[in-house]
């Protein structure tokens, strides 16, 4: 075992040395710059999200409400690209649940349509109504949410009785009490929350406004800090790039297994053709917002950064550095021109579902039963999702790294193996 | 190392022929079974919906689903969703299926039209909660919720069908012509080969995560309703099974003698004796828990004797699976 692992590097020496123009190294720290910029940009435009939600619940108005909703799709924008460092670096995957957890039980939060129902099999407190009710039993401890805080929402109601679907906190938690429910099915339109969910006195619509205001900003705090945090773990000494930084190897298979478990199980998979075929607006992930369309354009967005080595920041600005399509470009330059062709054809698809749902043809109507013409867009990109994840595979064999599988830990299938 | 170098010279030649091997006695023989399976069901549906007599037609099509389920690739992973949704994390096929009922839905009088519908409200989940669920099992003769679930069970009898068409008709040739000028999914023979061993590491992987680490949940919150299938008693047996025919595909693969992967497997089989409820209904007694965890371990060592066995020695480690998201 060891010894095939040694004669792999053996040989790589051999061709690495005198011929590898491009190090590791220094594709491992362009993947980093660019995780930096990508947090301290989601950061950024989370404060000016939180600027936006302290206008709307001290003076609240429908421009305010509108602007808070601005902001948060503004927010959207880096912070979806972030996505392709999630798999294969353990420090995010364990804290992204804190930040962008869906789907979720709306009802644990606030109020909702009848129709919605009550507790289910799987979760209890589906229709707890946090917002409404400022004592309450979870999980037999007695609770008292009569001051709600960032801490009550992390500590507390964040996978309330350990059920992943009571999601209190983050972009979606955030994402339904500025829209609220999207009652229009398949149909065109997204929640439709009226800003008087936020007035004072005899104005406040579905009462309790005032703790509705305080569970927003509580939310849109902890969001803020949680994003700090993240930002911080890449900055020069942060624990995510130290991490990639002490093993090389191992660094760019996480790198590649970001790419791939992205592409193919979560967003080929779980987030696109499940919702297909479930033909359920509810599967959409930014179904309050009616914003998903940005969202999956973002995180095929992400994954090429991590490719090409590149990310334009919300100012304009570029990060960009020696790239992994360097370093495949030179042990293999097909597999590098194929997936670099590949990546761009999912983006030319994942563009053609954004033109359209921009231009009204919204993403929940492409998910209707026997809507062919929204099948074809939305197939048309999970095929180019799982195209480009062989080619990813292939990257991998191309630089010897599917041999880390071999030298005692599980292989690409878990990623977290690797830094085990 | 000289001995993983010897294997690996050793098994150079049979490495090649193992993808014809377990696309032409694994898969295809497979996806035959299973269709048959589901036409019997079907014809069964056709001619008595209610509960009682499809009880055996019923199991008989599922066990013949977990003889190719694992195989995630090509045509199936077009249609796996509408076979056997689950897990199903917010409720949709009791949501959809009331629904259906509630609007007396027409598209359950329409075989062709169904392949439309919400795959929660098609496959062996749909017609388990119709079958085994008491909110939907008291349907009479003739109902609206007979011809639902003998829709449902056609249904299924056509997607089956389409598989086996897909794979003979198409895509086992993709996998049998690996690396050929005018193959654009695998680009050489070991592509085809590393598809198939993800399968194999995919699916154990799923049965000791999904199928058991579901119902496991925590020590303090056990889940026995997240079991695969509870209502239809079949929570250990989908393991079994699934165990049974990853043997099969692990033998074929590796084309050779395979004696720790096989004592592997062996072990994992040992251990199902102990659990007292197939149904992982008692997963809240400790004892029972703990018969349930020793199996989860023996699953994920037989990960690593695969891996030493098969995987090592024919040069092939796993790529992406479908399961690698949340």
């Amino acid at each position: 075992m060891t010894g095939r692992f040694a004669l792999f590097l053996a040989t790589t020496a051999l061709t690495a040395a005198p011929a590898f123009a491009v190090e590791k190294a220094e594709v491992i720290d362009t993947y980093a710059d660019i995780a930096l910029a990508g947090y301290e940009d989601s950061l950024s435009t989370a404060r000016a999200l939180q600027a936006a939600v302290r206008t709307l619940v001290d003076t609240p108005s429908a421009e305010a409400l509108e602007a808070a909703r601005i902001a948060w799709k503004a927010a959207r924008v880096p912070y979806q690209q972030t996505e392709a460092f999630r798999f294969g670096n353990p420090i995010v995957d364990d804290w992204e649940g804190k930040v962008n957890s869906w789907p979720l039980d709306e009802g644990l939060i606030d109020y909702v349509d009848p129709g919605y129902g009550g507790a289910t099999d799987e979760n209890g407190y589906a229709a707890l109504n946090v917002i409404a009710t400022p004592k309450f039993t979870l999980s037999g401890e007695e609770v008292d949410a009569t001051e709600i805080t960032p801490e009550l929402i992390e500590s507390t109601l964040h996978e309330a009785d350990e059920v992943e679907a009571n999601v209190a906190s983050g972009y979606h938690a955030i994402e339904f009490l500025l829209w609220g429910q999207d009652l229009h099915g398949t149909e065109a339109g997204a929640g439709e929350r009226p800003w008087t969910d936020y007035a004072t006195g005899d104005d406040c619509t579905h009462g309790n406004c005032d703790r509705r205001g305080a569970y927003l900003t509580a939310a849109t705090q902890l969001l803020v800090s949680d994003l700090e945090y993240m930002a911080a773990q890449w900055a020069e000494d942060g624990a995510a790039r130290t991490t990639l930084e002490s093993d090389e190897d191992a660094g760019i298979v996480a790198m590649l297994t970001g790419m791939g478990s992205l592409s193919y199980g979560e967003q080929a998979g779980e987030r696109m053709k499940l919702g297909l075929m479930l033909n359920d607006p509810e599967e959409e992930h930014d179904c309050f917002s009616d914003n998903t369309h940005m969202s999956h354009y973002y995180d095929g967005k992400g994954v090429q950064n991590v490719y090409l080595g590149t990310y334009t920041r919300v100012d304009g600005s570029t990060v960009s550095g020696p790239s992994l399509s360097d370093l495949v470009a030179e042990a293999d330059p097909a597999v590098d021109t194929r997936l670099t062709g590949e990546l761009e054809s999912t983006m030319a698809a994942l563009g053609a579902i954004r033109d359209a749902a921009e231009g009204g043809f919204h993403y929940d109507m492409m998910l209707a039963r026997g809507n062919a013409e929204g099948e074809a867009l939305i197939q048309a990109a999970v095929d180019g999702l799982i195209t480009q994840t062989r080619s990813i595979e292939r990257a991998v064999a191309a630089l010897g790294l599917d041999q880390i599988g071999f030298a005692g830990s599980d292989s690409l299938d878990n990623p977290d193996a690797v830094f085990q | 190392m000289i001995r993983t170098l010897a294997l690996a010279l050793t098994l150079a030649g049979p490495v090649a022929a193992a993808v014809p091997e377990v696309v032409n006695e694994h898969a295809m023989p497979g996806f035959q079974a299973f269709s048959r399976a589901t036409s019997a069901l079907a014809d069964a549906a056709a001619a008595d919906c209610t509960p009682a007599a499809l009880d055996d037609s019923y199991n008989a099509a599922f066990d013949a689903w977990l003889g190719v389920a694992h195989l995630q690739l090509g045509p199936t992973e077009a249609v796996t969703h509408s076979i056997a949704f689950w897990p199903d994390k917010r409720g949709f096929v009791g949501k959809t299926l009331a629904g259906m009922i509630a609007d007396q839905d027409p598209v359950a009088d329409d075989v062709g039209g169904y392949a439309e519908v919400s795959a929660a409200a098609r496959g062996f989940f749909a017609l388990e909660a119709m079958l085994f669920d008491p909110a939907f099992d008291g349907y009479e003769t003739g109902s609206y919720s007979c011809r639902l679930v003998q829709t449902i069970a056609a249904d299924l009898a056509r997607t089956a069908t389409r598989l086996e068409t897909g794979w003979a008709g198409g895509f086992a040739d993709t996998l049998l012509s690996a690396g050929a000028d005018n193959n654009p999914v695998y680009l050489s023979k070991d592509e085809a080969l590393r598809a198939l061993y993800t399968q194999l590491m995919a699916g154990l992987e799923f049965n000791a995560e999904t199928r058991l680490g579901r119902p496991l949940g925590t020590f303090e919150r056990p889940r026995p309703t997240r079991a695969e299938a509870w209502r239809s008693g079949r929570p250990l047996r989908n393991v079994e099974l699934s165990l049974k025919a990853l043997h099969g595909l692990a033998r074929t693969l590796a084309n050779g003698p395979t004696p720790e992967t096989d004592a592997a497997f062996a072990a994992a089989a040992d251990v199902t004796a102990n659990i007292e409820d197939p149904t992982f209904q008692t997963i809240e007694d400790p004892q029972e828990r703990l018969h349930v965890e020793i199996l989860q371990q023996r699953i994920q060592a037989i990960r690593a004797a695969v891996s030493d066995e098969i995987g090592d020695p024919l040069g092939v480690a796993a790529g992406f699976n479908s399961g690698d998201g949340d």
